[in-house]
């Protein structure tokens, strides 16, 4: 054994070993992904730009005012400006701090009327942080963007739905989401079939 | 008028010499880039030309157009002066290395002398750098670059000594010729022992990982050249290219037979002797460049303490064995 050893230290066995081992690297098919030209395909689940969905029908958000993303928030990061007019609540304005949310999605799990999605569209650093505080019309702007890129018709995203909890627990409208419709059309003429 | 002929040719050959050679440094940049990416299993330089291929011009472009900082507390002239010291130093020593035969600027009497002396100079530029930065960090680095190339020349020099001694010339020339009177053609066989010592200090000497020790990023930034930026900055880089192709043809020249190949080679496959010499030089200059980005891939970097053990324990004794048997088997045959 201590023969081998001294063996192994003259002839520098152990970093010839490791050069054999680079050498084998160096011929082998690399891992990169040229990112801006070939993109990775999104995962499930995956929490990108905050959007706010637009209903096709009314062309504005569907937020109801409940207050209650702004409760579940752990980073406190939305504002929600509401006002009560002829008895009922209206949004005047929804604000979204996207450079303190921490991407957690309890408020998309939390909206009882499916209102806001964490979009899959990631690259949007910038050079400001105002740029990064997202009102309700760059909410609204944002889903639209996001979903002229979309290739589908419908977006639903199977964790939306809080996982772990007994379905008959969720709000009615969390428990019957259907894929959202991105275009009106669609909409209107599922209404005629049935 | 013959003199101005001379003068006129030298000042020709010197400027095609140059002019290939900043192309070579150029893409030995991107070669190591690419050779170190892939393996690391990335894919290095892609996107500027096919493959990244003008990826060099590229940077060459970007370094003349940054900002040259100079910090307010440094040494104006020296600060000034040491890059250039390091890159003269660097370049003076392709004068007497041939490339084919014949084919060499000054075919001069002691080649390989001169060669590890110029090799030498360029630690004032190093030092000079570490001293006018005013950075502690600079001048730690300045300082164990001047350790370690002092070092690291002892054991340099005397692995050549073998060579010498077989060749019973300094003229690198002459050098070559000697060996391919062998059948094999290449001192690297008799003289292996000499030639692991040369290859180690040869990394030390350029200051290339695993010895790269002036440069350290964890404990020094960036060691001496902490304070450089711009073309500054890229003298340095330049300088250490040029010493690693240096050293890669002094390598080549006085162990792998320079522009030659083995005797036995060319009685046994003839066509091959229709293979101008400087290809073959090329190829295994071409291959100590790869054995530098290679073993940069590999090896971890060296503790100083080690590296100076390595150094003064290990190679300098072994180069002196070499000495010893070289000149006993030379008596006695």
């Amino acid at each position: 054994m201590r023969v081998r050893d001294i063996i192994d230290k003259i002839f520098l066995i152990e970093i010839f070993k490791g050069l054999l081992l680079t050498l084998k690297m160096l011929f082998s098919k690399s891992v990169t992904i040229q990112y801006p030209f070939e993109r990775r395909k999104i995962h499930d689940g995956f929490r990108g730009k905050h959007a706010l969905v637009r209903d096709p029908f009314t062309g504005d958000g569907k937020c109801i005012g409940c207050m209650r993303c702004t409760t579940v928030c752990p980073s406190r990061c939305i504002y929600i400006k509401r006002e009560k007019t002829e008895n009922r609540m209206v949004v005047t304005d929804y604000v979204i701090d996207a450079s303190r949310c921490i991407f957690c999605a309890y408020c998309v799990e939390a909206c009882p009327v499916c209102a806001l999605v964490l979009t899959e569209d990631f690259e949007y650093s910038s050079y400001t942080r105002k740029s990064l505080i997202f009102d309700k019309e760059q909410l609204l702007k944002n889903w639209d963007e996001f979903v002229s890129k979309w290739p589908h018709d419908f977006y639903f995203n199977k964790f939306w739905q809080p996982p772990g909890i007994d379905p008959s627990r969720w709000p009615k409208t969390k428990r019957e989401q259907k894929p959202i419709p991105i275009k009106r059309v669609i909409e209107i003429e599922k209404e005629k079939d049935e | 008028m013959d003199t101005l002929h001379i003068i006129v040719i030298t000042i020709l050959k010197t400027a095609i010499y140059f002019g290939i050679l900043m192309l070579h440094v150029a893409y030995a940049t991107y070669a190591e880039r690419k050779v170190i990416g892939h393996i690391q299993l990335r894919l290095g330089p892609m996107v500027v030309g096919p493959h990244g291929l003008l990826q060099p011009i590229a940077d060459v472009v970007k370094l003349i157009f940054k900002e040259d900082v100079i910090p307010i507390k440094v040494d104006r002239t020296i600060f000034k002066v040491a890059p250039l010291i390091s890159l003269t130093a660097a370049l003076s020593t392709f004068a007497v290395i041939p490339v084919n035969k014949n084919w060499v600027i000054a075919d001069i009497n002691v080649g390989l002398l001169y060669v590890i002396g110029i090799a030498g100079i360029g630690t004032y530029g190093i030092i000079f750098a570490g001293w006018s930065s005013n950075s502690k960090y600079a001048f730690l680095g300045g300082l164990r670059s001047a350790a370690q190339m002092i070092s690291y020349e002892v054991a340099l020099g005397l692995s050549l000594v073998g060579v010498i001694l077989m060749a019973e010339s300094f003229n690198l020339t002459e050098i070559v010729n000697k060996q391919s009177e062998y059948w094999y053609g290449m001192f690297l066989f008799p003289q292996i022992i000499g030639y692991f010592v040369f290859v180690v200090a040869m990394l030390a000497e350029t200051n290339r990982l695993p010895f790269d020790l002036p440069e350290a990023e964890t404990e020094l930034v960036a060691g001496y050249f902490v304070e450089y930026s711009g073309i500054r900055f890229s003298l340095f880089y330049l300088a250490e290219y040029l010493a690693m192709f240096c050293m890669s043809a002094l390598a080549t020249i006085c162990f792998w037979g320079g522009w030659t190949i083995p005797p036995i080679l060319i009685k046994n496959l003839p066509f091959l002797e229709f293979v101008p010499g400087v290809v073959w030089f090329l190829l295994k200059v071409y291959f100590h460049i790869f054995l530098f980005f290679w073993l940069r891939g590999t090896l971890p970097r060296y503790r100083y303490d080690q590296l100076m053990a390595i150094g003064w324990k290990i190679l300098i004794p072994l180069a002196l064995v070499n000495i010893m048997i070289t000149s006993i088997f030379k008596y006695y045959s």
